[in-house]
C-alpha cells in the first residue's frame, strides 16, 4: 500500500496510507456518525468536502446501493482510521475507488478532529507522499477554492422532474431543491400525490403555474450566502404557500425574511446532537450536517425559534406565522441517524392543509 | 423540572453479596447514586448486606446499614427510617425483587414510601414472560417462538411441539438462574426439573432457540419529560446461545448498517415507552438474524444492569448517576455532562475507538466443572479494553485477562469451535493458523465474518513478525503494537526478549499515547482526564500536573480470591491520597469497580495491569510514587520490576515485601518471634514426598509451590491418597516443586490485619475463623471480636504481629493468618498489603483502616495520625463474616469446603450477640433457616462427638433426623432416634433420593479422604441444585445450630454503622 498525506491550506500534514482514487481538494469537516458511510458519502451536502469520519472503522457492513442518498458521490476524500479489507466483493473501498474518491485510511483521526476543532475548518488535500506532495495539495486546494461560489446550483437537478406520490389524496409538493436527499423525497412520496423538483434556479413562474399546495427547500452544499437566486426565489415565493426548509432551506428563509448566517468553527456533523423542539415540547436526536447557522439576533420579530441545538443553543428550527414557513436545521429525513424527527414532515403536510383552509 | 419537592430522605437497597450475575457493578452503580443524592443535600439511607462495597462505607451515605437483603429486615429499616422513596432500580435483580415484594405485602404503602425508578407493574411486564410476550405483540415487535409452562408434564408436552434446541428461561431470576439450553428431550428433561424449582413463581418459559444469531444490547435511558437516548450499543461476538454476561463483547456495534441500527433504535423507544419506564436507565437485547436481517427483541431489563456499567466506562456516560438524578425529578436537559462541563446530557455519546470486554471464567477452581457456555451467567469477572481498532481493543483486552496463555495456539477440536466455551476466541485463532478459511469457522462457529477477518489479520500479522525474526524492522513493530500486539507476543514472534522489545521500542520511540474517553469523538473539549493508550498516534493529549502525583495500581479483573475488597481498598485509598494533597492516578482493567469511575481518581488510566501497560502509563504520568498495596496479589508482583525501572514505590520497600513472600527467610523470621510454623518440604517426586511426610505426619496438605491462589491444593490424609495426588499431578521438578505442609488439624484460624506508620502502628482487627483450619480463608466464616480464642492469646497474637511487622520494616498494611491451639500460635501466611479483611474489618470496627493504611505508607507520623483513638476491641456490635458461593451456577462442583478458595462473595450479619449476628449473617448469605422438618446426616468419625450437643438441640428444637448406616448406629448408641437411610451405593431409594424428593430441609455432611469425598458427592450436589442447607465442616455446623436455637428469640433489630448505642 503507497503512502498518501492529507495536508491542509495552513500547513499541517496528516500522513495516512493511500487507498486509492486521485488526488483531490475539499474543505476538510468531520462526521460523529458511527454508521452511515454511503448516506453521507451520497448527500449533496458533501459537494467539495473531504470527509473524516471519527468512528475508526468504516466499510464493516459493506454496501447497498439502495441507500444512497442521491446518484453519486460528492465527497472529495474519505479520511478514516482502518477500512474493512476488499475481501467482500462488494465494498465499500470498491465504491470509493470507482468513484475516483481519494481514501486515506491509517489517519490518526483523532488527532486531526481536535485540530479540526480547536482552529477550525480548512481546507486540505488528499496526495501520494512524495517529494512534492505539498505542492500538488496547495495547487489542488488553490484550484478547488477556484468554484463558482454558489455550491447549491452545481449540484442541483438542471430540468423538472416528475413523481407521483403514494398518497391520492395528499397535496402537491414543489420539492426546489439545492442538492436534496433522496430520503427527503422518499418522505414526501409516503405523503403527497404529486411531487416536482424544481432546480434550485427556477423561474418564480413555472413553480407558481404548477400551483403547488406546499413547498419545501432541500438541503444543500456550501455558503448561504452565495445562493443569491435562489434566496430571491423564494422571497418571492414567501407568503403565498406554506415553505418547509431543511438545512440549506432553513439557511435561505432565514435570508428571505432578511436575517443573516454566520459560519461555525466546525460545524455540526453527526447524529447524535439533541434538539429542543417547542412545538412539540420535545426533546430529540437528530441527524445534522451544516457548517452555518442563523443569527439568531438577525430574525425579525415576527420569525419565531422554535428548535434549539442544546449543545451549543444555536438557532434549530424557526416558525413564521406572518409567512407560513416551518425552518429546521437538522435532518428529519435522517439517513444517516435518529429518525425522531421524522414528524416533522407530518407537521409540514398539516400546515399546507390548514393553509389551503 | 429540577429536585421534586416532597423528597428528603431517599433510601437505596443495594445487590447484597457478590454472586455470579451479580457482582460490582452494582456497587459502583450504587455509590455513583449515593454520591448524586448527597450532593443535591438529600439524606440517604442505604441499605446493604455486602461489607466489601465502597456502598456500605461509612462515608457513602448518611445512613448505612449493613443488614440482610430480605423483606423482615429491609421493613424493620424503612420503619426506623421512614424514607419518603425508595430507589429500586440500582441493585440488581435483588432489589427489583425486594421492592416488588415491599410494593406486594403493603409496605410501602403503609409506610407512605414512594417507589422511584420503576413501579411494580412495570418490573413485572418486563419480568413476566407471559406479559412481556403479550407486549411486545401489541408494539408489533417480534420475539422468538415460545411457551410459559407452570409444571413438569405441561413442559414435556409442548416442547415436543417445538422441536430442539430450545432454551429454558425460569421467570423472575438473576443472571438467567436455571436456565439452559436442551438439545434434547433427555437433558430437557433434567433442565426443567430444576428450572421450575429455580422459578419464584414456578414458572419457565421454553423458547425456540435462537442459536446462531447475532446479539445485540442497546443501553437506553429516558427522563420524565419523555427525552430518550442511546448511551451505547453493544454487540456480541458470540452469538446468540450464550449469556451476554459470558460473552465477548465490543462497543460500539460494529457490523449493522445505520438502517439497521436505526430500525432497532426505533423499537427499543416504542418498547420504553410502553414498558413504562418512567425515568433511568434500561438495556434491550435483540437478537438479529445473519442472513435476513430479521430481528426479535429478547429481554428487557428496566433498570442499571452490568451492561450499564460497562457502557458508562465505554462511553463515559455515567448511567447511574444520571438514573439517581431523574428518578429524583430532574431532566436530562437540565444535567450537565460533566466531561465536557458544558454540552448537556440529553446527547448520544459518539466514540472514536473500539471497546472490547472479555469475561474471565474461573472454571479450573472447580473440578469436574465442564467449560460449556450457555444462557446461564458462568463468568466470574470480566475485563474491559479500549483501543482505537478491534484488534487492538480485543488483543489489549487478552492482555488484561492475566491469564498468560491467551495467544499460544493450542490443540482443539472443531468441537471446541461449534460449542461456545471460554477458550473459544483462542481455538479459533488457532484454527486460523492452521489454514481454516473465514468461511469455514463462520459455519462452525456462527461468529460473524467481520469479526473473524479480524482475528485473521491478528494472526497474518503473527506471520510476518515471523517472517522478520531476527530482523528488527521498525514498521512492522510499530504495526504490530497498532494491532495491540504486547511486547511478550512480538518477542515470542520475533524470537526475541520481552525486554529487548521494549529497549528497541524506547530507542526507536515505538511509544503509546494517552488519548481520551470524552462522550463526543473529540467534538468538544473534555475536561476529564480518562485515558486509554493506543499506537496510533503520535501525540497526547496531556494535562500538566497540578500537585504532586501519586499512581495506584488496581487489582485487574475479579476472580476467585481477588474481587471486589481490593475495589474496596483502592477507591478509599484514592480519597485518602487526595485529602493528603496528591493528584492521584489509577489504572485498572475491571469495568464492574468503583474504582474505574472517572470522577473517583484525578486521572483515570483504563489499561491492562500488566508490567509492559503499567510501566507506559508511568512514562507518561511521571508520579512522584506508585503505590501496590492497594490492589492485590496483582501489583505486588509488578513492583520489583517498576521500581529496577527508576519508578519509587510508596511505603513498605522491596525488601519488606521480599522477606513476606519468601518462604525461607520469612520462616526465619517468625521463629525468632516465636511464631511456629508448620513443618514443611519440598518434594520434586513421590519417593522424596514421603520422605517429607514421615517428618511432616498425616494428614498434610500437598500444593504445587508456584501456582497462586491454592489452586490443586489437596488435603492427604495417607500414603495412597499421597500416592494418587502424586499420580494425578505428573509435572513436579527440582525447579517446581510440590509443597508439604503440616496440616493443623481442628486449630482455630485468625487473621489479623495491622498498619503500621514510622513511628506507629495499630491492629486493625482479628477475625476468628468460625470454621477449623485447613479451610481457606477466604471460604472460612469468621467473626470479631472473636468468641473462642483466649484474650491473654489475643493479646499475646497483637504483640507478636506488631513486633513482626516492626522487624519487617512494613510500612502501610500487613496480613497475617494465623493458626492457634492452646498456646501455640502457628504462622500461616503473611501478605504484606492491604487484605481481603481490610473492608469487613473497617466495617466492623469503624476504624479508618485504609486511610490509616496509607498515612502509613507515606510516612505520616504519629502525632499527625492519632492511632491511640482507635481501639479494635472497643466494638459496639458483633459481625460475623459469611460466605457465599457459586456451586449452583456450576453443574457439576462439589460444594465441600478446602485449602483452595472457592466462594465468590461476603456478607456481614451485625448485632448485640454471636447467635444473632449469626443469623444474619447465614440469611443474607442465602442459607434457608428451615422451621421444622428432616435433617440428615452423614458424619465422619472424628466429628461426632463433637457434634453431639448441636445433635441433641436439634432434636430439642423438633426437627426429625435421618442418617445412613455408621452415623445412623451412631445416634442411636447415644440414644438418639433416627430413620436409616440407604447411602448411594447402597441401592434405591438411597438418600439423594430422598433429598431430591423435598422431604429434607438441612443436610448435615462431614467427610475425608477422596475416596469418601467421592462417594458424598450425590449429597452435597443435589443440595446444591435443589436449594437445600448443606453444611460441611463441623464448626459451621455447631454455628449454625447455635444460629436456629436463637432465631425467632429476639425481635429483629437493625443499626446503621454510626448509631450510637
Amino acid at each position: 500500500m503507497a503512502p498518501g498525506i492529507l495536508i491542509l491550506e495552513t500547513g499541517e500534514m496528516f500522513p495516512g496510507e493511500w487507498g486509492g482514487g486521485e488526488p483531490r481538494a475539499g474543505e476538510v469537516v468531520f462526521n460523529t456518525s458511527h454508521s452511515g458511510y454511503e448516506e453521507i458519502a451520497t448527500d449533496p451536502s458533501y459537494f467539495s468536502q473531504i470527509l473524516v469520519m471519527t468512528a475508526p472503522q468504516q466499510g464493516n457492513y459493506g454496501v447497498s446501493d439502495e441507500v444512497w442518498e442521491s446518484d453519486r458521490m460528492w465527497i472529495k476524500g474519505f479520511v478514516c482510521l482502518e477500512m474493512q479489507s476488499p475481501r467482500l466483493e462488494k465494498s465499500w473501498r470498491e465504491r470509493l475507488e470507482r468513484n475516483q474518491v481519494p481514501l486515506l485510511t491509517r489517519v490518526d483521526t483523532r488527532r486531526l478532529v481536535l485540530r479540526l476543532r480547536d482552529k477550525g475548518v480548512v481546507w486540505g488535500a488528499i496526495v501520494p507522499r512524495s517529494g512534492n506532495s505539498k505542492s500538488l495539495a496547495l495547487d489542488l486546494i488553490r484550484k478547488g477554492k477556484k468554484k463558482p461560489k454558489d455550491w447549491t446550483a452545481a449540484v442541483s437537478v438542471k430540468v423538472m422532474q416528475d413523481f407521483k406520490g403514494e398518497k391520492e389524496t395528499g397535496p402537491k409538493v414543489a420539492l426546489i431543491d439545492f442538492g436534496y436527499k433522496k430520503n427527503i423525497l422518499r418522505e414526501l412520496l409516503k405523503r403527497c400525490s404529486y411531487i416536482r423538483i424544481f432546480p434550485s434556479q427556477s423561474d418564480i413562474q413555472d413553480i407558481k403555474r404548477w400551483e403547488p399546495d406546499g413547498i419545501l427547500l432541500s438541503n444543500g452544499p456550501g455558503d448561504p450566502a452565495d445562493v443569491k437566486k435562489g434566496s430571491e426565489l423564494v422571497k418571492k415565493l414567501m407568503g403565498w404557500k406554506f415553505i418547509f426548509g431543511i438545512c440549506m432551506g432553513h439557511q435561505i428563509l432565514a435570508q428571505a425574511v432578511g436575517a443573516k448566517n454566520y459560519k461555525l468553527k466546525f460545524g455540526h456533523r453527526g447524529g447524535n446532537h439533541p434538539i429542543e423542539d417547542q412545538l412539540s415540547s420535545k426533546i430529540y436526536m437528530a441527524s445534522q450536517n451544516h457548517g452555518y447557522a442563523v443569527q439568531e439576533n438577525t430574525l425579525p420579530k415576527e420569525v419565531a425559534v422554535t428548535h434549539r441545538n442544546l449543545n451549543d443553543q444555536t438557532v434549530a428550527g424557526m416558525f413564521s406565522k406572518k409567512n407560513h414557513f416551518l425552518g429546521v436545521q437538522f435532518h428529519p429525513e435522517s439517513h444517516p441517524g435518529p429518525r425522531e424527527s421524522g414528524a416533522l414532515f407530518d407537521l409540514f403536510m398539516k400546515k399546507i392543509k390548514e393553509n389551503a383552509s | 423540572m429540577p429536585l421534586k419537592k416532597n423528597l428528603r430522605k431517599i433510601a437505596i437497597i443495594g445487590s447484597g453479596p457478590i454472586v455470579i450475575g451479580q457482582a460490582c457493578e452494582f456497587d459502583y452503580a450504587g455509590v455513583q447514586a449515593c454520591r448524586a443524592l448527597m450532593s443535591l443535600g438529600l439524606e440517604v439511607v442505604l441499605i446493604n448486606s455486602n461489607p466489601a462495597t465502597l456502598m456500605t462505607d461509612p462515608d457513602t451515605a448518611t445512613k448505612v446499614y449493613i443488614e440482610p437483603l430480605e423483606f423482615d429486615h429491609v421493613k424493620k429499616v424503612l420503619e426506623k427510617e421512614k424514607p419518603c422513596a425508595i430507589i429500586s432500580t440500582l441493585g440488581g435483580q435483588t432489589a427489583l425483587n425486594l421492592s416488588i415484594e415491599l410494593s406486594d405485602r403493603g409496605v410501602l404503602k403503609d409506610l407512605n414510601i414512594q417507589l422511584l425508578g420503576a413501579t411494580a407493574d412495570m418490573i413485572r411486564q418486563v419480568e413476566d414472560r407471559n406479559l412481556f410476550s403479550q407486549m411486545l405483540t401489541r408494539l408489533g415487535c417480534k420475539y422468538a417462538e415460545n411457551v410459559l409452562v407452570k409444571n413438569f408434564k405441561a413442559g414435556m408436552r409442548e416442547v415436543q411441539k417445538m422441536g430442539f434446541p430450545v432454551i429454558l428461561r425460569p421467570n423472575y431470576t438473576l443472571g438467567g438462574a436455571g436456565g439452559g439450553v436442551a438439545y434434547s428431550l433427555e437433558e430437557f428433561r433434567g433442565r426443567l426439573s430444576i428450572a421450575l424449582s429455580e422459578s419464584p413463581s414456578s414458572e419457565v418459559l421454553v423458547e425456540k432457540s435462537l442459536l446462531g444469531w447475532k446479539e445485540f444490547e442497546l443501553e437506553v435511558m429516558r427522563d420524565a419529560r419523555g427525552t430518550f437516548v442511546i448511551i451505547c450499543s453493544i454487540e456480541n461476538i458470540d452469538p446468540c446461545g450464550v449469556h451476554t454476561g459470558d460473552s465477548i463483547t465490543v462497543a460500539p456495534q460494529l457490523t449493522l448498517s445505520d438502517r439497521a441500527y436505526q430500525e432497532m433504535r426505533d423499537e427499543a423507544r416504542k418498547i420504553i415507552e410502553e414498558v413504562g419506564l418512567e425515568t433511568g436507565g434500561a438495556n434491550i437485547q435483540f437478537a438479529v438474524h445473519p442472513e435476513t436481517g430479521e430481528r426479535l427483541v429478547i429481554e428487557v431489563n428496566p433498570r442499571v444492569s452490568r451492561s450499564s456499567a460497562l457502557a458508562s466506562k465505554a462511553t463515559g456516560f455515567p448511567i447511574a448517576k444520571i438514573s439517581a438524578l431523574l428518578a429524583v425529578g430532574f431532566h436530562l436537559d437540565e444535567i450537565t455532562n460533566s466531561i465536557t462541563q458544558k454540552t448537556p446530557s440529553c446527547y448520544e455519546p459518539a466514540l472514536d475507538y473500539v471497546v472490547t470486554k472479555i469475561p474471565r471464567f474461573d472454571f479450573e477452581k472447580y473440578d469436574g466443572v465442564e467449560d460449556l457456555l450457555s444462557t446461564q451467567m458462568q463468568s466470574v469477572g470480566e475485563v474491559m479494553a479500549i483501543g482505537r481498532t478491534f484488534k487492538e481493543s480485543f488483543q489489549k483486552a487478552c492482555h488484561s485477562l492475566e491469564k498468560r496463555e491467551e495467544d499460544v495456539s493450542v490443540i482443539f477440536s472443531e468441537d471446541g469451535l461449534t460449542y461456545p466455551n471460554s477458550r473459544r476466541m483462542q481455538f479459533v485463532l488457532s484454527a486460523l493458523r492452521l489454514g481454516y478459511s473465514v468461511e469455514d469457522l463462520h459455519t462452525l462457529t456462527r461468529i460473524d465474518p467481520w469479526f473473524l477477518e479480524q482475528f485473521g489479520q491478528i494472526v497474518e500479522m503473527e506471520k510476518y513478525l515471523q517472517g522478520a525474526s531476527n530482523k528488527w524492522d521498525e514498521g512492522l513493530i510499530r504495526r504490530a503494537k497498532c494491532y495491540g500486539f504486547s511486547d511478550r507476543q512480538i518477542a515470542r514472534h520475533i524470537q526475541a526478549k520481552e525486554q529487548d522489545v521494549y529497549k528497541y521500542r524506547k530507542k526507536k520511540n515505538i511509544r503509546p499515547v494517552y488519548y481520551k474517553v470524552d462522550t463526543c469523538a473529540g467534538e468538544f473539549q473534555s475536561h476529564t482526564p480518562y485515558y486509554y493508550s493506543t499506537y496510533w498516534s503520535a501525540g497526547n493529549e496531556e494535562q500538566k500536573p497540578l500537585k504532586p502525583r501519586l499512581m495506584i495500581i488496581g487489582s485487574g479483573p475479579n476472580r476467585i480470591g481477588q474481587g471486589i475488597e481490593f475495589d474496596y481498598n483502592c477507591a478509599r485509598g484514592v480519597q485518602q491520597f487526595k485529602k493528603m494533597g496528591y493528584e492521584v492516578g489509577l489504572i485498572n482493567s475491571n469495568p464492574e469497580t468503583v474504582s474505574t469511575d472517572y470522577d473517583i481518581s484525578d486521572q483515570l488510566f483504563f489499561e491492562p495491569v500488566s508490567l509492559e501497560y503499567v510501566r507506559e502509563v508511568l512514562h507518561f504520568f511521571k508520579p512522584t510514587t506508585f503505590v501496590i498495596q492497594l490492589g492485590g496479589q496483582t501489583p505486588i508482583s509488578l513492583a520489583e520490576d517498576l521500581t529496577n525501572e527508576g519508578f519509587v514505590l510508596a511505603g513498605s520497600s522491596l525488601k519488606t515485601i521480599d522477606l513476606a513472600e519468601d518462604r525461607g527467610q520469612f520462616v526465619k523470621v517468625c521463629s525468632r518471634f516465636g511464631f511456629k510454623i508448620p513443618v514443611n518440604g519440598l518434594a520434586s517426586n513421590f519417593k522424596t514426598a514421603l520422605k517429607i511426610a514421615e517428618q511432616v505426619g498425616y494428614p498434610l496438605i500437598c500444593r504445587p509451590s508456584y501456582v497462586l491462589g491454592g489452586r490443586r491444593m489437596a488435603l492427604i490424609e495417607n500414603e495412597e491418597e499421597l500416592r494418587a495426588y502424586f499420580q494425578r499431578y505428573r509435572d513436579f521438578s527440582e525447579s517446581r516443586p510440590c509443597l508439604i505442609d503440616q496440616y493443623l488439624d481442628s486449630f482455630l484460624e485468625v487473621d489479623v490485619d495491622l498498619v503500621r506508620g514510622p513511628d506507629w502502628s495499630l491492629i486493625g482487627g482479628v477475625i476468628e475463623h468460625i470454621e477449623a483450619a485447613g479451610i481457606h480463608s477466604g471460604d472460612s466464616m469468621g467473626v470479631l471480636p472473636p468468641q473462642r480464642l483466649k484474650p491473654a492469646v489475643c493479646d499475646r497474637i497483637e504483640k507478636l504481629s506488631l513486633a513482626l511487622a516492626e522487624e519487617l520494616q512494613v510500612l502501610g498494611f500487613l496480613n497475617l493468618q494465623l493458626a492457634v491451639r492452646e498456646d501455640e500460635i502457628y504462622m500461616l501466611e503473611a501478605n504484606p498489603r492491604s487484605s481481603r479483611s481490610v473492608p469487613f474489618i473497617s466495617k466492623a470496627t469503624g476504624i479508618p483502616l485504609v486511610d490509616l493504611g496509607v498515612s502509613a505508607m507515606m510516612k505520616k507520623p504519629a502525632e499527625e495520625v492519632s492511632p491511640e483513638q482507635y481501639n479494635w476491641k472497643t466494638l459496639p456490635l458483633v459481625c460475623v463474616k459469611g460466605v457465599v458461593f457459586p456451586f449452583k451456577k456450576f453443574k457439576k462442583a462439589d460444594s465441600i469446603l478446602g485449602p483452595e478458595m472457592k466462594s465468590i462473595g461476603e456478607v456481614m450479619g451485625r448485632a448485640e450477640d454471636y447467635p444473632s449476628a449469626l443469623t444474619k449473617a447465614l440469611i443474607s448469605s442465602d442459607f434457608k433457616l428451615p422451621a421444622k422438618g428432616e435433617v440428615f446426616l452423614s458424619l465422619r468419625d472424628k466429628d461426632k462427638p463433637l457434634l453431639l450437643s448441636a445433635v441433641q438441640d436439634l432434636i430439642g428444637l423438633g426437627y426429625t433426623l435421618s442418617a445412613t448406616g455408621g452415623t445412623a448406629r451412631w445416634l442411636k448408641s447415644e440414644g438418639i432416634k433416627c430413620d436409616s437411610v440407604r447411602k448411594v451405593h447402597e441401592g434405591r431409594p438411597h438418600c439423594v433420593d430422598r433429598i431430591t424428593s423435598g422431604k429434607i430441609v438441612l443436610v448435615l455432611n462431614t467427610t475425608s479422604g477422596r475416596r469418601s469425598i467421592n462417594a458424598s458427592f450425590g449429597i452435597r450436589r443435589s443440595c446444591m441444585d435443589y436449594s437445600i442447607p448443606c453444611l460441611t465442616e463441623s464448626h459451621a455446623i455447631q454455628a449454625f445450630v447455635l444460629a436456629l436455637k436463637e432465631r425467632g428469640k429476639k425481635d429483629i433489630s437493625v443499626c446503621h454503622l454510626r448509631e450510637k448505642r
